[in-house]
């Protein structure tokens, strides 16, 4: 039984019982990954170092006044389940330490750029040679090859050169992104996860362990490559359209009146998506706003009348929307069938009957940070859940347990690299 | 080459919310199976077209998430059509689908049904919202998770509608967390011989895309807004700059790399430093634009205004630099002297990118079928053992019928 398992109930499988995973990454895209591959139960070991803590430690959002490197929501919701030890592996000890873990481990992993890769001594040769049947994925920006193989950039950096920017939004407007760093938080990582367990069912086959390149880069053109094909391939040029898209109207978010939320505090900003992808959509949208004069209106006949007439098919919609209650609109809409939702903020996301009734959302009480909401997983494994179960580690709490039982060192001995600034 | 997931067959009779799972583990080397109705999977009339084909081949969405498939269609309406798809199915290790809970109940096609004709099946349904709970049979569609997931909120400008993420990310969120589901079911069954269930909601899949405004909403109990990145970081060398051509997003004031001082020496490169190499500048650069600075500057309006003048004359020269220069000539030569920046790139600019290109990623694929070669993204990753392949265009509508369903005879009149 590991001990970041799902120990309240010892019967419960877990699908990577037994997988020994050595995480070196940092930031989002990375432990985003191993957060999940924790969830499904391997013994998951995080190196860290003081000296150049992840950045996510000390970002945003804490709790006003705290300070300190256990107390970030960000870095707290995306390392559940995991192990941390504090090793600088930049020194000559410190990289002794690193590859006794690598031989101790049967995959890991890590988000630097090549030239930190060679820096801390983890390159493919160098693992490959401390442990031949090794799963070790490298996922920097842009791959381990390449011209821009050692650019620099965080996930905005990544967002404008994989497309996210210059495919979002409305033509006239700056490509201004969608408000986060968006392909770090599922595209990457869970693109990650995948290529690590297929590399795992093939070791498992036949005994070979192997490097997985995985370009951020590439992860992510590959998840927004449907405008790129088409225009590749002959379809013409691409143009935003804000929220409108070639296969279906009417398709957007329309403004509906202020409700009032359980609280009954104001929500001037109150929207509900619409999006008729099918003739049924569309017919039962003019039925249930009844408007059902809008069926028979020859402006909006098939799909292409209504892309052909969208603008004045949206200000019809949005000006049925306009002065209704949001909930009840999107009440009335899904009675007909129509696929309509509102648009949530987070706080009502955490409080969606849906989420909440699902139980996605886990409360895991961490020591320093108090009973926090963790994402839970994207996906629900019958029989080998794959949800957190333990809160995110303290910065090196584990270090002296996994100097003890995994490198075997002395209490002195880690008393003096403790001296020596290798472990902290 | 071997290929990870060799031997494995996958029966897809998913719609477009779970095209893009069966892809890539079809990459993987799986035998996939489409399953459409007779009629077609609906993303067939999906624009954008191929030009010069007729529909159904046409829909592009419905090539580039099919590809490397075999297509059948039976119809999961009729009797004798549910009979043939649960025949296949106990050919099959895995079955992905997407209908929602009253459907699944109607037609007998539960995870229960399925497990009824193989009992170690792994079942993947991906929908909306899930197979339970109060919405778990609300209609959807892409727009509608980006909304209920919360990170359309985030997206757009300030003054203007939220905005849904571009190219379906809500049906992809939900696939790639299925493929994930899927590829760790696959490897449980290979440790026990145990199917089990996989199941995806759209709402949760995307949750996470979220970023910190969950974890604010919980830690802080306050929400983040949309248009605050492009409107709040006024600081010099961060955020979005218009070039001679585009744009460009930078961040070098501090965070890594060269930062500020690695800018101008960018700038003054093709002498467009002006002042900002003055002794005066370089000393309030060496000072102040670092990460400690910017932080405490963007928290603080206090600490930042007696240096208003100074940060806005070099905004304003930066500004102008950037307004003189092609993007890729500040993207390359800024990341050469380690400047964070980044080229906001169009569709085009991917297709051009020497990176890619340097990387031999783009893959050419004829299909005879519909009488084109097309022109593919690569693969989400690099598996030097077993490289994820490109192997057959998506299939013509029933394509595979005849083959399929005589592979299904032949097994039978083995079995009997």
């Amino acid at each position: 039984m590991t001990t970041n398992g799902h120990s309240s109930n010892g019967s419960t499988p877990r699908l990577l019982e037994g997988v020994k995973f050595l995480d070196l990454t940092w930031y989002g895209a990375g432990p985003i990954a191993t957060r999940t591959i924790a969830g499904m139960g391997a013994d998951l070991i995080r190196v860290e170092t003081e000296k150049r803590p992840d950045g996510l430690r000390v970002a945003q959002p804490r709790p006003a006044d705290a300070a300190g490197y256990n107390l970030s929501g960000y870095y707290n919701n995306f390392n559940t389940d995991k192990k941390s030890v504090t090793i600088d592996l930049t020194t000559e000890r410190g990289h002794e330490l690193g590859l006794e873990l690598v031989q101790w481990a049967d995959m890991m992993m890590t988000n630097f750029t090549p030239r930190a890769i060679r820096q801390i001594g983890m390159d493919w040769d160098t693992v490959s040679k401390a442990n031949p049947g090794i799963i070790a994925m490298y996922q920097p920006m842009q791959g381990m090859t390449g011209p821009h193989s050692e650019y620099g950039g965080f996930g905005a950096i990544l967002g404008t050169i994989c497309g996210v920017n210059g495919l979002a939004g409305s033509e006239g407007n700056p490509p201004a992104g969608v408000g986060t760093n968006y392909t770090d938080y599922v595209v990457n990582p869970i693109h990650a996860v995948t290529a690590l367990l297929a590399a795992l069912f093939h070791k498992r086959r036949t005994g070979e362990g192997q490097m997985i390149d995985m370009s951020q880069l590439e992860s992510s053109v590959a998840a927004l490559a449907g405008p790129l094909f088409a225009q590749v391939n002959g379809a013409g040029a691409y143009v935003r359209q804000g929220n409108r898209v070639d296969y279906a109207a009417p398709h957007g978010a329309y403004q509906v009146a202020d409700g009032q939320t359980a609280e009954g505090d104001p929500r001037p900003d109150r929207w509900i998506a619409i999006g008729c992808t099918t003739e049924e959509h569309w017919r039962s949208l003019a039925a249930a706003t009844g408007h059902a004069e809008w069926a028979d209106d020859a402006r909006f006949a098939t799909l292409a009348d209504r892309k052909a007439n969208e603008d004045a098919l949206d200000a019809l919609v949005a000006d049925w929307a306009r002065p209704q209650d949001g909930e009840a609109a999107q009440a009335t809409l899904q009675a007909a069938g129509v696929p309509a939702g509102l648009v949530l903020n987070a706080t009502e996301v955490l409080a969606d009957e849906q989420m909440v009734d699902r139980g996605y959302f886990r409360y895991l009480d961490h020591p320093e940070a108090g009973l926090r909401a963790q994402d839970g997983s994207g996906f629900k494994l019958s029989k080998t859940p794959c949800e957190p179960a333990r809160h995110s580690p303290l910065l090196g709490e584990h270090t002296f347990e996994v100097a003890t039982d995994i490198l075997g060192l002395t209490p002195d001995e880690i008393a003096d690299l403790v001296a020596e600034q290798v472990l902290f | 080459m071997a290929m990870a997931l060799e031997g494995v067959r996958i029966l897809d009779a998913s719609g477009p919310i779970g095209h893009y799972a069966g892809r890539m583990l079809a990459d993987l080397g799986a035998d996939v199976i489409k399953v459409e109705p007779p009629e077609g999977d609906p993303a067939r009339r999906w624009g954008p077209f191929l030009p010069g084909v007729d529909e159904p081949e046409s829909g592009l969405q419905f090539l580039l998430l099919n590809a490397n498939k075999r297509g059948v269609t039976i119809d999961l309406t009729d009797a004798a059509g549910r009979e043939r798809f649960l025949e296949l199915a106990k050919t099959a290790d895995v079955v992905i689908d997407s209908l929602q809970a009253d459907e699944a109940a109607a037609l007998n096609l539960t995870t229960a049904d399925l497990e009824a004709v193989k009992p170690d099946i792994i079942h993947c349904s991906i929908t909306g919202f899930g197979l339970s709970g109060p919405h778990a049979n609300w209609a959807y569609s892409d727009i509608v998770g980006c909304a209920v997931s919360g990170t359309m909120q985030l997206a757009g400008m300030a003054e203007g509608p939220p905005e849904q993420l571009p190219d379906m990310q809500g049906y992809h969120s939900a696939s790639i967390q299925a493929a994930a589901g899927i590829m760790g079911a696959l490897v449980y069954h290979q440790a026990t011989g145990e199917g089990q269930a996989v199941e995806v909601s759209m709402q949760e899949a995307m949750s996470m895309s979220q970023e910190t405004a969950m974890m604010q909403a919980d830690i802080l109990g306050t929400n983040r807004e949309r248009g605050v990145p492009a409107r709040g970081l006024d600081i010099p060398g961060l955020g979005l700059h218009e070039t001679a051509d585009g744009y460009i997003y930078m961040m070098a004031s501090g965070f890594a790399g060269t930062g500020f001082p690695g800018l101008v020496g960018l700038m003054d490169a093709t002498g467009d430093a002006q002042d900002l190499t003055s002794d005066e500048y370089t000393a309030f650069i060496a000072e102040k634009m670092n990460t400690n600075f910017i932080m405490a500057a963007l928290a603080d309006e206090a600490q930042r205004a007696p240096l208003q003048d100074k940060l806005d004359h070099m905004s304003d020269v930066v500004r102008e630099f950037c307004k003189k220069h092609p993007k890729l000539y500040l993207y390359q030569e800024g990341q050469a002297r380690r400047v964070l920046i980044g080229m906001v790139s169009t569709p085009q600019d991917i297709l051009d990118s020497p990176q890619l290109a340097a990387r031999d990623w783009f893959v050419d694929l004829e299909d005879p079928g519909r009488g084109v070669t097309l022109h593919y993204p690569g693969p989400q990753w690099q598996l030097h053992g077993t490289p994820s392949t490109l192997r057959r265009p998506a299939p013509l509508l029933g394509e595979h019928n005849d083959e399929v369903f005589a592979e299904l005879g032949a097994t039978a009149a083995a079995d009997a």
